[in-house]
């Protein structure tokens, strides 16, 4: 890997260099030392805690525990998929975003113990919104059943574009560490989006029929979506006027694939 | 349990990997690092490198599959973390050997190809044995068969290959100086993690030693097969590249520059089958000898 910089441009290659090199491990590499060097379970080990009023703590904590669920689901999804991965590069892609996704829960766990939390799983069973375990169990069945399609949907499409959505909505008005936290990780969820909307358009241009199928996954999984959202953003406090604009960001998202039928 | 594994953190291995002994190269080598040019002039040296380079590439696709199948089956969050960087770790194992591949001049749409021309049908057995270990969720065997049967040859093989390019590849030995640095993490895991679920379950014993017997037969086919009709290419990789009985690749009390291929494959598994038994040792299992392969 190279030394620190920007990504080199790949826009000027060839679509087939272009996909081994945006999934390559050195693509990532360049992509995260911007933002990972000199950190500590992802914030400046330099910024001290401001104390948090108690209700402001639970809240945060209970956004955080189902964080961890959120991003235990993608870990185990991600990982998942890399044995049916349908080229190389495609797998080292999944490679990356499974470190990805280990780290976010690494470093949601950290900073729940950093609030005090001592036994993080009981938290995270007790604090658990039923909607996102759900979604979780679909979206491990669409894996283990290696339906790829269904697969990068569920997980790089509706769950990256749900996860992106809350926490640039909890970014805005979260303490100063919780929110370095969050933008190092929304970094890391625009590129994993960014893979599921590339795969499954160039899919989709090539098989329209797919998109009907899609539209359906999209449908059944809907009301767990806006369960798991609603609770979420009530966790990070976002105000009620402002929770519509998030929803339709993440609308709007789901819909630049035209599934939204 | 959790203060050991903390070693074992993304946090430990962003530190350490890629912002520490990976910083500054290029697919694993020092940036404009070239292949030698004997590796691409001379056909019986070419091929050679393919053959090798072919074998690692099936073996890290295996502990690809392994590390990244195992995650889900992992009982801690801890130990998720750390498969998650080792599955990150196989894959760029598989690109950086991959990227040689293509240094070497195979074009890449007859990479599959050429990895079926030259891939050793024991290697295949092997990686068989532990998949299917992985495919069931066996948590257990599936960290043996991966972190100390597979690893632990990968380590002593990509130590041996380091030891004998050192003069005559400095890009190689680079390459898998890092991908070292990284196995040796990789057994150092299966070896803390695994021994407290051993004693846990110690019912498991005797399946996961026949796993082992069978990994181990198949490796030493493997290394059987690989070794065997070998003279000739030595005497002209000795020729092309000057290595020979004035070279020092010491490695084990051996000078692998002097040593004949039936030597080499015997202080290889002699290294291999010393280092299964310490590591095996640890965890509380026991090292059980299988039948010895012969050669192809």
């Amino acid at each position: 890997m190279a030394a620190l910089g920007a990504p080199s441009e790949p826009h000027s290659l060839e679509e087939c260099d272009f996909l081994d090199e945006v999934h390559s491990f050195d693509f990532w590499l360049q992509a995260v030392e911007g933002y990972l060097l000199d950190t500590k379970h992802g914030h400046n080990p330099e910024l001290v805690d401001e104390p948090l009023p108690e209700s402001r703590r639970e809240a945060l904590i209970t956004a955080l525990c189902n964080y961890c669920i959120g991003e235990t689901a993608a870990l185990e999804a991600s990982s998942g998929m890399i044995g049916y991965a349908p080229s190389r590069s495609i797998k080292i892609f999944l490679s990356t975003q499974v470190v990805d996704e280990g780290r976010h829960l690494e470093v949601f766990l950290h900073r729940l113990r950093e609030l005090g939390v001592e036994d993080p799983d009981a938290e995270i069973l007790q604090r658990a919104n039923p909607s996102l375990l759900k979604f979780k169990d679909q979206l491990l069945e669409y894996v283990d059943s290696k339906d790829w399609e269904a697969a990068v949907f569920a997980q790089n499409v509706i769950l990256e574009s749900l996860e992106f959505t809350v926490f640039q909505a909890h970014a805005e008005n979260a303490d100063p560490i919780t929110r370095q936290i969050l933008m190092a990780v929304i970094k890391d969820e625009r590129r994993h989006m960014g893979f599921g909307e590339n795969d499954l358009g160039r899919r989709l241009a090539l098989t329209p029929h797919l998109r009907p199928r899609l539209g359906k996954i999209k449908r059944q999984l809907d009301q767990l979506v806006m369960e798991t959202f609603a609770g979420t953003l009530r966790d990070t406090e976002v105000p009620p006027d402002e929770q519509q604009r998030f929803a339709s960001s993440y609308l709007a998202a789901v819909a630049r694939l035209g599934v939204d039928l | 349990m959790s203060d050991f594994l903390s070693a074992y953190s993304i946090q430990s291995w962003l530190e350490s990997c890629p912002q520490g002994y990976l910083m500054n190269t290029d697919y694993g080598h020092a940036l404009g690092e070239p292949e030698p040019q004997a590796y691409l002039e001379n056909d019986v040296l070419r091929n050679d490198a393919l053959s090798t380079m072919t074998q690692l590439v099936l073996g890290e696709r295996c502990a690809l599959a392994a590390s990244s199948g195992l995650i889900n089956c992992a009982p801690d969050y801890a130990s998720k973390h750390f498969l998650a960087t080792q599955t990150l770790d196989e894959e760029r194992h598989v690109e950086i050997f991959t990227q040689r591949m293509f240094d070497l001049g195979v074009k890449k749409d007859e990479l599959e190809s050429t990895l079926n021309h030259y891939g050793n049908p024991h290697l295949l057995k092997f990686a068989e044995v532990l998949l299917e270990k992985v495919d069931k969720g066996d948590f257990v065997a599936g960290v043996v068969g991966q972190n100390i049967v597979l690893e632990g040859m990968a380590f002593s093989v990509f130590e041996m290959l380091k030891a004998v390019n050192e003069e005559s590849n400095p890009k190689l030995a680079q390459i898998l100086s890092g991908t070292i640095a990284d196995e040796r993490r990789h057994v150092g895991f299966g070896e803390n993690r695994i021994g407290a679920l051993i004693r846990e379950f110690p019912e498991r014993k005797p399946e996961i030693e026949q796993m082992q017997k069978e990994m181990t037969y198949h490796m030493l086919a493997t290394f059987a097969e690989a070794f065997s009709d070998r003279e000739e290419t030595y005497e002209e990789s000795r020729r092309v590249l000057g290595t020979g009985e004035d070279s020092q690749a010491m490695w084990h009390g051996a000078n692998l520059s002097a040593l004949e291929p039936q030597e080499m494959e015997q202080v290889l598994a002699d290294t291999v089958l010393k280092e299964f038994k310490v590591r095996l040792g640890r965890i509380g299992l026991d090292y059980q000898s299988p039948a010895t392969p012969k050669a192809a």
